[in-house]
């Protein structure tokens, strides 16, 4: 102890004044830590700076760690491909360089992620892979004028956060509708349908509300609606009670994962009726799931495998060298097209002049324009963007998961394509 | 290498920090603080996105004044959770009420994502923004930080504080010695969940969307690796733990994919390594017996065992 | 009706037995140093994706080593057991890492909750990047139960095999454990470390011998029921067993503290009530299990079958 020194010294006093003291000491520290933090991390966004010769960047935020890693790394592929497309294209007016970061699944970190990319002086943003997280990034990226295409986000709204966000991934307004009618085709003296779908999923709340519409539409009330949670996998309870209304066919709007399973369960627990399920499980990564059980489920899709264009066999060639024998899931070649339509806007952009002697910020706004204003033959059929930024996506199709003998393996059958005629955004 | 919208991320980590501990300065081991960060952000979100009255322009903009009036709302709905809350659970001791703390987190967490008001799994998009920049929200976490701050200073010299700290001691003892136990051990509660509620408030806006994943036991064990990392002896060390950890994921982006391998890593070995924490009572007491006169009285001093 | 009634108190049933599993973990490891192991949902997921890969699963596309797997297959059975040591192991090695340290420097219980909590995360994201978010069926799915039909008729009721397995395996297991425990020279051993450490010792028990013994088997037990639930619906991705870690820790302290027979009855419990939730409620089913919890803690703070005792943490 120090009580012998006198008292009057600075240092002397006792140990709770001394801890006060440094306690003072050490939060004038962190708070002259913090300001310094402050002004060396103030916005220094380059857009005022003209934008350097050279390549152009695209920066991506998806999903590489938690939950939604399941969607980012198959949106991870889609980018390398299109990467690797864009140099195999010959020489570009304006070669593109992709710079990929960690959205994670939650949302500061998506702000984090897009905050980081803007600094570094991109030109536009791919991501992120959340809808929530969309609603979260996006007006940082809107505020500060960098061009979004959201390869994954389809809740409602995304588009209508500004001028520059816009998306490659088509509402299930669009789509789901389409497997009802076919399976009303296949059988039209279906009046009991029984409706499963995720209560706490952003993406299943959304299209099972289509499905409802769609079946009001042809005079069809469900007789019953069971609803599930995203984490649940086990659905006997949802399932018994479904079967005793003996439907005649199942609209189910899960996830993947989930999608498989409460499939694989159903038929296990004896139903022997039609499967309509939504475009979450437009994927070939529930086959192991559900395996022979897969079986003749009807699927509504805005991306077919087999769809026979010079730039889907492309697609579908360099996937294969990269992933060997399988269809690409729908995520990956959305991924895919948000590259593409990027790439090919700037290559244009560049031609027309709209990239010479400008600031970044205004390269990035003269980018959006021509992103808006074209239109794009990508993997996923033509598509092109509504002056709000929604993409306009006029083909889409119904497909049938036919599995090999094995029931280890299968394929999205097509069984019908369907040309819109105006698709609303 | 820190942008200004990570800065305040570490300032919000710091202020949960501080609002778990200070229950744990009265020795409960509350883990509700995600619990009320949700219902301040949920609040707020409601408040400024349906309630025309607070001044939410067209363009998306917010009157600064109105968003320091949803972090006082979202501090005083939170508190009277607490106070609801916390008369029947602060019963409980040790884990038993780290448990009973973290159902209140999940059930709060459900009915955010259940209620008819919340905008489901979507939830709340859209929210207005008082500032144009992550710059603006620099001020209103500092003040909030500083505030919260000087209270736990001046508490640590305060009848409230030195209860708190003789229940954390013993809290048999304490009450023998006639401290009305409940009510130091609930103020404490009830202060860590007003501080929880403003900061969520401002975060909803700072987030611009709010939803349930915002409150969740993950939260609850983060925010508790604050407090435990930066040392929970003193107020300064969950706000170290809660600047420092709430950066670390970020700057820890160019290792890639091994990213979240290494903060776990960290967690696990931070206890391991310093006990203590980083900020201990022997540091600050250090610190504040550094003379600013010369080195010699220091001299004596460290002659002395 | 009455068959509806029976086909859900057997889906109740399983789910209970798997709660059960978990929460025996965390009771093992409870009752002999006091605190709580947060890596056992980690645990759980590890056992899973060990069972898939011994019975000769193949590593996925987003995985460090794409189409690898271990050469063979182990039947489903042998694989499982396998694969719960495995878990107990990797349990070993979070008590060397996460727990011993700390009780070797006489640190506050506090702070194993986040050592072990950081465990769990540095596992778990090893887990994605060995494996990929991909989710993985195992590789004959129900087919290698020896050729049993995918569902069974009991009663009138319909359940799906794979479901009964998993009840009548949770219900071998624990009640194997609570045999051993209570007649085995090593359970009572056991017990008595739990019952009083100090005392132990001077009757010659090795009490770190117990303590890894326990995490041994608490890792086992997770593991365990990782492979049963992978079997039944599949792998979902690395974070599964995080759930289930949960929610056994609310069945933890449902059935009280340390007590054996409570952890099983807290884990039946839990998992008819989650049956019996009807379906348009079904939101709030996550819920459910903490408003239980909450009030049996108001109610009687020791839990359902626990007794009084010291809190360590």
């Amino acid at each position: 102890m120090t009580t012998s020194s006198p008292p009057s010294t600075a240092g002397s006093s006792g140990p709770i004044e001394r801890q006060q003291r440094g306690a003072l000491r050490l939060a004038a520290l962190l708070a002259a830590g913090i300001g310094v933090l402050a002004w060396l991390g103030r916005s220094s966004d380059p857009a005022a700076k003209p934008l350097p010769a050279g390549p152009l960047t695209l920066g991506a935020a998806i999903a590489f760690t938690g939950n939604a890693n399941l969607y980012g790394q198959d949106q991870r592929m889609g980018l390398a491909l299109a990467e690797r497309w864009a140099q195999q294209t010959g020489a570009p007016a304006r070669p593109v360089r992709l710079q990929l970061e960690d959205g994670a699944s939650d949302e500061p970190s998506a702000i984090a992620a897009f905050n980081l990319l803007i600094r570094q002086g991109v030109i536009a943003l791919i991501g992120p892979t959340l809808s929530q997280q969309a609603f979260a990034a996006d007006p940082i990226a809107q505020r500060q004028g960098v061009p979004v295409v959201a390869p994954s986000n389809t809740a409602k709204g995304i588009p209508e956060i500004g001028h520059f966000i816009s998306r490659v991934s088509a509402q299930s307004s669009v789509i789901a509708p389409l497997s009802i009618e076919e399976a009303l085709r296949r059988d039209p003296s279906i009046r009991r349908v029984a409706v499963f779908y995720a209560q706490d999923d952003a993406y299943s709340t959304a299209e099972v509300a289509i499905f409802q519409k769609a079946l009001a539409a042809r005079g069809l009330n469900p007789i019953t609606v069971q609803r599930t949670q995203l984490a649940d996998n086990d659905f006997q309870t949802p399932i018994t009670s479904a079967l005793q209304l003996k439907p005649q066919l199942v609209v189910l709007s899960v996830q993947a994962v989930a999608g498989g399973n409460l499939i694989r369960q159903l038929r296990e627990l004896g139903y022997r009726g039609q499967i309509v399920v939504g475009n979450g499980l437009n994927t070939p990564n529930i086959y192991p799931i559900c395996q022979r059980w897969c079986d003749g489920i009807l699927i509504a899709q805005a991306y077919s495998p087999e769809l026979n264009t010079p730039i889907n066999r492309r697609f579908q060639q360099l996937f294969g060298q990269a992933h060997g024998d399988r269809p690409p899931p729908q995520i990956t070649a959305q991924a895919f097209a948000a590259y593409q339509v990027l790439f090919e806007a700037i290559q244009r952009l560049q031609r027309k002049g709209g990239l010479t002697g400008v600031t970044l910020g205004q390269a990035r706004a003269n980018l959006m324009s021509e992103l808006l204003s074209g239109t794009y033959a990508t993997p996923l059929g033509p598509i092109g963007f509504s002056p709000e930024g929604e993409v306009r996506q006029d083909r889409f199709y119904v497909a049938e998961v036919r599995m090999a003998p094995g029931g280890r393996d299968g394929r999205f059958a097509l069984v019908r394509e369907l040309q819109l005629q105006e698709n609303q955004p | 290498m820190i942008d200004n919208g990570l800065l305040v991320q570490m300032l919000m980590g710091a202020l949960l920090g501080l609002s778990v501990y200070l229950p744990l300065a009265a020795g409960q081991l509350s883990l509700a603080t995600p619990a009320f960060y949700a219902v301040g952000g949920t609040l707020a979100a409601l408040l400024s996105t349906r309630w025309s009255a607070l001044g939410a322009t067209a363009n998306g903009g917010f009157p600064v004044p109105s968003l320091l009036l949803e972090m006082a709302l979202g501090g005083v709905l939170a508190g009277l959770l607490a106070l609801l809350v916390g008369r029947l659970v602060l019963r409980l001791q040790g884990i038993y009420l780290a448990i009973a703390t973290i159902a209140l987190v999940e059930i709060v967490r459900v009915a955010i994502l259940n209620l008819p008001f919340t905008g489901g799994a979507v939830g709340i998009f859209a929210i207005p923004q008082p500032f144009d920049t992550a710059a603006g929200y620099l001020l209103p976490a500092l003040a909030l930080l500083a505030l919260a701050g000087w209270l736990c200073q001046r508490l640590e010299l305060m009848p409230l504080g030195r209860a708190m700290a003789a229940i954390r001691h013993d809290e048999l003892a304490a009450s023998c010695m006639g401290l009305d136990t409940t009510q130091v051990k609930l103020t404490a509660f009830v202060l860590s969940a007003m501080l929880a509620g403003s900061t969520g408030a401002l975060a909803a806006h700072f987030l611009n969307t709010w939803n349930a994943r915002q409150g969740s036991f993950d939260t609850s064990i983060t925010t508790l690796a604050f407090v435990v990392l930066g040392g929970s002896r003193t107020w300064l060390g969950p706000v170290v733990g809660g600047l420092l950890l709430t950066a670390l994921p970020e700057l820890l982006r160019p290792v890639g994919d091994v990213r979240l391998v290494l903060f776990g890593l960290v967690i696990l070995l931070g206890p391991v390594l310093a006990p203590q924490g980083l900020v201990t009572p022997a540091l600050l007491e250090r610190l504040g017996g550094w003379s600013l006169r010369s080195g010699a009285s220091r001299k004596t001093e460290n002659a002395q065992p | 009706m009455i068959e509806t009634l029976l086909q859900l108190l057997l889906n109740g049933a399983a789910s209970g037995g798997v709660y059960a599993l978990v929460a025996l973990g965390y009771t093992l490891v409870f009752s002999v140093l006091g605190v709580i192991n947060f890596a056992q949902g980690a645990l759980f997921s590890v056992g899973g994706y060990l069972t898939f890969l011994l019975m000769g699963g193949k590593i996925g596309v987003n995985g460090a080593l794409p189409g690898w797997g271990l050469p063979g297959g182990l039947p489903f059975w042998l694989a499982l057991l396998v694969a719960a040591a495995g878990s107990g192991l990797v349990g070993l090695l979070v008590e060397r890492v996460a727990f011993a340290p700390l009780r070797r420097r006489n640190a506050e219980p506090l702070l194993a909750l986040i050592t072990s909590l950081g465990a769990g995360v540095v596992v778990v994201n090893l887990l994605q990047l060995l494996m990929g978010a991909e989710g993985y069926a195992f590789p004959h799915g129900t087919d290698a139960l020896g050729g049993l039909p995918g569902a069974l008729m009991i009663a009138g009721a319909r359940i799906r095999t794979i479901q009964l397995l998993l009840l009548l395996t949770s219900a071998g297991a624990v009640l194997a454990l609570s045999l051993w425990l209570e007649r085995s020279k090593g359970g009572r051993a056991l017990r008595a470390v739990a019952e009083d450490a100090t005392t132990a010792q001077l009757l010659g028990i090795n009490s770190e011998a117990m303590v890894r013994l326990a995490f041994f088997l608490s890792g086992a037990l997770a593991g365990l029921g990782g492979g049963l639930i992978g079997v039944s619906v599949s792998l979902p991705g690395p974070y599964f067993g995080i759930g289930y870690g949960l929610k056994g820790l609310a069945v933890l302290v449902l059935g009280g503290l340390g007590s054996v027979p409570g952890a099983i009855a807290g884990g039946l419990l839990m998992g008819l009530a989650e049956a019996l939730v009807p379906s348009a409620a079904s939101g709030w089913r996550d819920a459910l299990a903490f408003a239980i919890l909450f009030a049996v803690l108001l109610l009687r703070p020791s839990g359902l079958l626990g007794r009084r005792t010291v809190e360590k943490v």
